[in-house]
């Protein structure tokens, strides 16, 4: 019997999953694809985990997959780059029990560091299928079929969700989970299993990467028939000569228009790759131009182009080459006035909204109030400054501090990636102290390599840990320095200090809200050679908050208006969202609503005015 | 009948729980729902809207076009201003007068506007308006975080589609077991704030 629930997309994809019968579930947290692996918690024989990074994930769900049971690595975009070396194998060697990938994209870098269409990676370059589903619910259908298809194809199927989709919430049928599953069992097989440049007799000596890359390469026409009969392209009749196609989220925002247009135009609904060569083939009979609706490059187009070319099709094909922008997420306004552009004579009738004539100040994240990243962060400003220091970041909610006020971290760019910047800086002979700044899940997912190489190589950079023992940024899942596993079973945390002593650099461990402490240990570490370790060790405080946990006394924190001499140190090296700057009356104001009693601006103030 | 809902405000502010309530109140009443939530990078701090739309028949996306909210709920003064456009201006909002500063705010280099210039620009824009100090009212009755709740009160005073039994029920059974009581309470306190 079923169950309707109101949930994400995140959580129907989970379902799909646990309904096909998935045994094993791996991912790295990542927006938004997060929730899909927390969804998947609680069933017995399940096994979910957050391993140390999406490489991990994959390949440990590979190994469950050639046991023949059913695995699904969940990611981000990011963490499919990642994965990439691994993918580029597996796609030769086929897998055993139905794995599919979840490649969530993020259309307009809305919670990203960058935005991009992994389509292109699993399709173009892997030679993998796809799916993209247009809803939550269709989402749920897309991967129950993925596991089956997996297996029958023997391929990676991979579901590729956009955030409208991860992030959206809908009405889903819950249905009963599958019992006695099957059990796992292994028999070699290493003319497919073992990938390496080894001469196979049975093809005349021609090697195995090559006998492997034909293997997959036959197996696009099944993948194509497969595609052709599938229950997620389908076309519309409309009118005109004018054909709109709507790939996943594409579709849904071509619907949400209709409503807003006086003729419907003939639609194709897309949700594969491979496309369906025939049924795009039909659809396209009669029409002058089709005008292509996808996230978020000119993917489907190139294919449609060529499509067109082989059959010798004169339609004419527009999309997001430049005729639909070429960058950011797709919007109902994009699509409406792309329709205007393609189809004049289509009237366009939207509701007109009064002007709005106020100014409205923009809003940039930063730490939370409270957030012992703040000290740390004000310790390390002050650092920087004094020594004239740079400092290379990492992803995390510190990353914040490379924002205004702080303009703090010089660079950021992907996972990991501070350290070894930092040690190149160190190594241009800049003669700067350099810093890396990354938190600990980060490290954990592979910045520790970054450090075992300054260690190796004696490169004089420093390194500070922000160690709050939790992956906070996506939502507090844990990692290997937390303690507890996500299915809340104790574990042996990694031990820092240990480590440091293994790769013999030294370390320091200092109190984030100490900024004292912190700023000696951060002087010390430049003024010494070689690789230093500085861990700012104190648990997240709004994870600690929720828990009914202190990481700090609270306390009440007042601003003497006669010692402010709205100097804005408090504000432009600290940046607490409690503390605003009055320009009326030249100084500085602590809001009692914001403020959590952390205490640390008392450090910051060089005039004593906060007390 | 349809009733699309935006709820715009800060991270930390307890939005999507509202969201929450509201989706399941209309899925109760065996209407269909969809939605979106855009939740920032980080937990606390930035700008965060939910799209809320139910409806008899089909939803097709789950965000709310321009002039086609029939609720706008805003959490914070500058956040409702932001999500504006999204209400149609024969609709509702229901405004909570909590000012959070932006960074560039804080900074003297951004301008906040006056309370004043703010009431003004959502009467301007819409003639059914009501505006309480919901965060102030949960404030004194021991935590700031229950501002989403005190609003739900508020909203079903409001909003006939609501019901009271029925929206205090889903508080008490999306709430954590120990702030069933308060939240409960914060539901009452917002619904008196409403003549």
């Amino acid at each position: 019997m079923g169950e309707k629930r109101y949930v994400m997309g995140d959580a129907a994809i989970a379902r799909g999953a646990l309904e096909a019968g998935v045994r094993v579930v791996a991912g790295y947290p990542g927006t938004p694809a997060t929730e899909i692996v927390d969804e998947c918690l609680g069933v017995p024989g399940v096994h979910v985990e957050w391993a140390n990074n999406e490489k991990v994930a994959f390949e440990l769900c590979t190994g469950a997959s050639l046991c023949h049971v059913r695995a699904m690595p969940v990611m981000k975009h990011n963490g499919t780059n990642f994965v990439t070396d691994f993918l580029m194998h597996v796609n030769f060697t086929g897998i055993r029990g139905g794995l599919v990938l979840i490649s969530a994209d993020d259309p307009g870098g809305l919670s990203s560091q960058n935005e991009e269409d992994t389509r292109i990676l699993v399709h173009q370059y892997a030679h993998l299928p796809i799916f993209d589903p247009c809803s939550p619910q269709e989402a749920k259908m897309m991967v129950m079929e993925a596991f089956d298809l997996s297996e029958k194809t023997e391929l990676v199927f991979c579901l590729r969700p956009v955030t409208r989709v991860c992030h959206a919430r809908g009405i889903i049928e819950f249905k009963d989970l599958p019992k006695n599953l099957p059990a796992a069992h292994y028999e070699p097989d290493r003319e497919r299993f073992i990938m390496s440049a080894v001469e196979m007799p049975k093809f005349g000596g021609v090697k195995r990467p090559q006998i492997r890359h034909r293997w997959l390469n036959e197996k696009q026409p099944l993948l194509q028939e497969i595609m052709e009969g599938s229950p997620y392209n389908w076309a519309e009749k409309g009118e005109g000569k004018i054909g709109l196609i709507g790939c996943g989220m594409g579709y849904t925002l071509v619907k949400e228009a209709e409503q807003y247009l006086n003729q419907k135009l003939p639609l194709l609904k897309l949700g594969t790759l491979p496309l369906p060569r025939k049924k795009i083939k039909e659809f396209v009979k009669g029409l002058e131009k089709v005008v292509i609706f996808e996230e978020t490059e000119p993917f489907v187009e190139g294919l449609f182009k060529k499509i067109f070319q082989e059959e010798k099709i004169a339609v004419d094909v527009l999309g997001r080459s430049g005729f639909v922008p070429s960058d950011g997420e797709l919007t109902l306004q994009m699509i409406l006035e792309t329709v205007s552009k393609a189809a004049p004579k289509v009237k366009v009738a939207q509701p007109e909204v009064p002007t709005i004539d106020v100014h409205i100040p923009i809003r940039t994240r930063t730490q939370c109030v409270g957030c012992n990243y703040r000290g740390i962060l004000n310790a390390l400003k002050q650092t920087v400054r004094k020594y004239k220091g740079i400092v290379a970041g990492d992803i995390g909610c510190h990353d914040a501090g490379s924002f205004r006020p702080m303009e703090l971290q010089s660079t950021i760019y992907c996972m990991g990636s501070s350290v070894p910047m930092a040690s190149g800086m160190v190594l241009s002979g800049v003669n700067r102290p350099v810093f890396a700044f990354i938190g600990d899940s980060t490290f954990y997912h592979n910045g520790i390599l970054g450090l075992m190489n300054a260690a190796t190589n004696k490169i004089n950079v420093n390194v500070i840990l922000g160690e709050n023992t939790v992956t906070a940024m996506t939502g507090f899942q844990p990692h290997p320095g937390t303690g507890v596993t996500l299915a809340g079973e104790k574990t042996i945390p990694v031990n820092v200090p240990k480590l440091a002593e293994s790769l013999g650099i030294s370390y320091r461990v200092v109190n984030p809200y100490d900024i004292k402490e912190c700023r000696e240990a951060l002087e010390a570490a430049v003024k010494e050679e070689g690789p230093s370790l500085i861990v700012s060790s104190m648990p997240c405080y709004l994870l600690s908050t929720r828990r009914g946990q202190k990481v700090f006394e609270p306390r009440e924190v007042r601003l003497d208006p006669e010692r402010c001499n709205g100097c804005m140190i408090c504000i432009n090296d600290f940046g607490c969202p409690a503390i605003s700057f009055d320009k009326q009356k030249k100084k500085v104001a602590i809001d009692p609503m914001i403020c959590v009693g952390c205490a640390l601006c008392i450090d910051v103030c060089k005039r004593g005015a906060i007390t | 009948m349809k009733m699309d809902v935006v709820i715009s405000g800060v991270g930390g502010q307890g939005n999507i729980f509202a969201s929450v309530v509201i989706s399941q109140f209309a899925m109760n009443k065996k209407l269909n729902v969809f939605g979106a939530e855009t939740i920032g990078a980080a937990q606390r701090g930035g700008s965060v809207v939910s799209h809320i739309r139910i409806a008899e028949g089909a939803i097709y996306s789950p965000l709310i076009s321009r002039g086609q909210a029939d609720l706008l709920v805003g959490m914070e003064c500058v956040e409702m201003l932001r999500h504006l456009r999204l209400l149609n201006p024969k609709g509702t909002y229901l405004l909570n007068s909590m000012r959070i500063q932006t960074v560039l705010n804080n900074m003297g280099l951004d301008e906040y506007p006056t309370h004043e210039e703010i009431l003004l620009a959502a009467r301007k824009y819409c003639p059914n308006g009501y505006v309480i100090e919901a965060s102030a009212l949960a404030k004194k009755l021991g935590n700031i975080q229950m501002t989403n709740v005190v609003m739900l009160g508020a909203l079903v005073k409001i909003m006939p589609f609501f019901d009271y039994e029925g929206v205090k029920w889903l508080i008490e059974a999306n709430s954590p077991e120990r702030f069933k009581e308060a939240n409960i309470k914060g539901f009452e306190e917002g619904f008196k704030l409403i003549n």
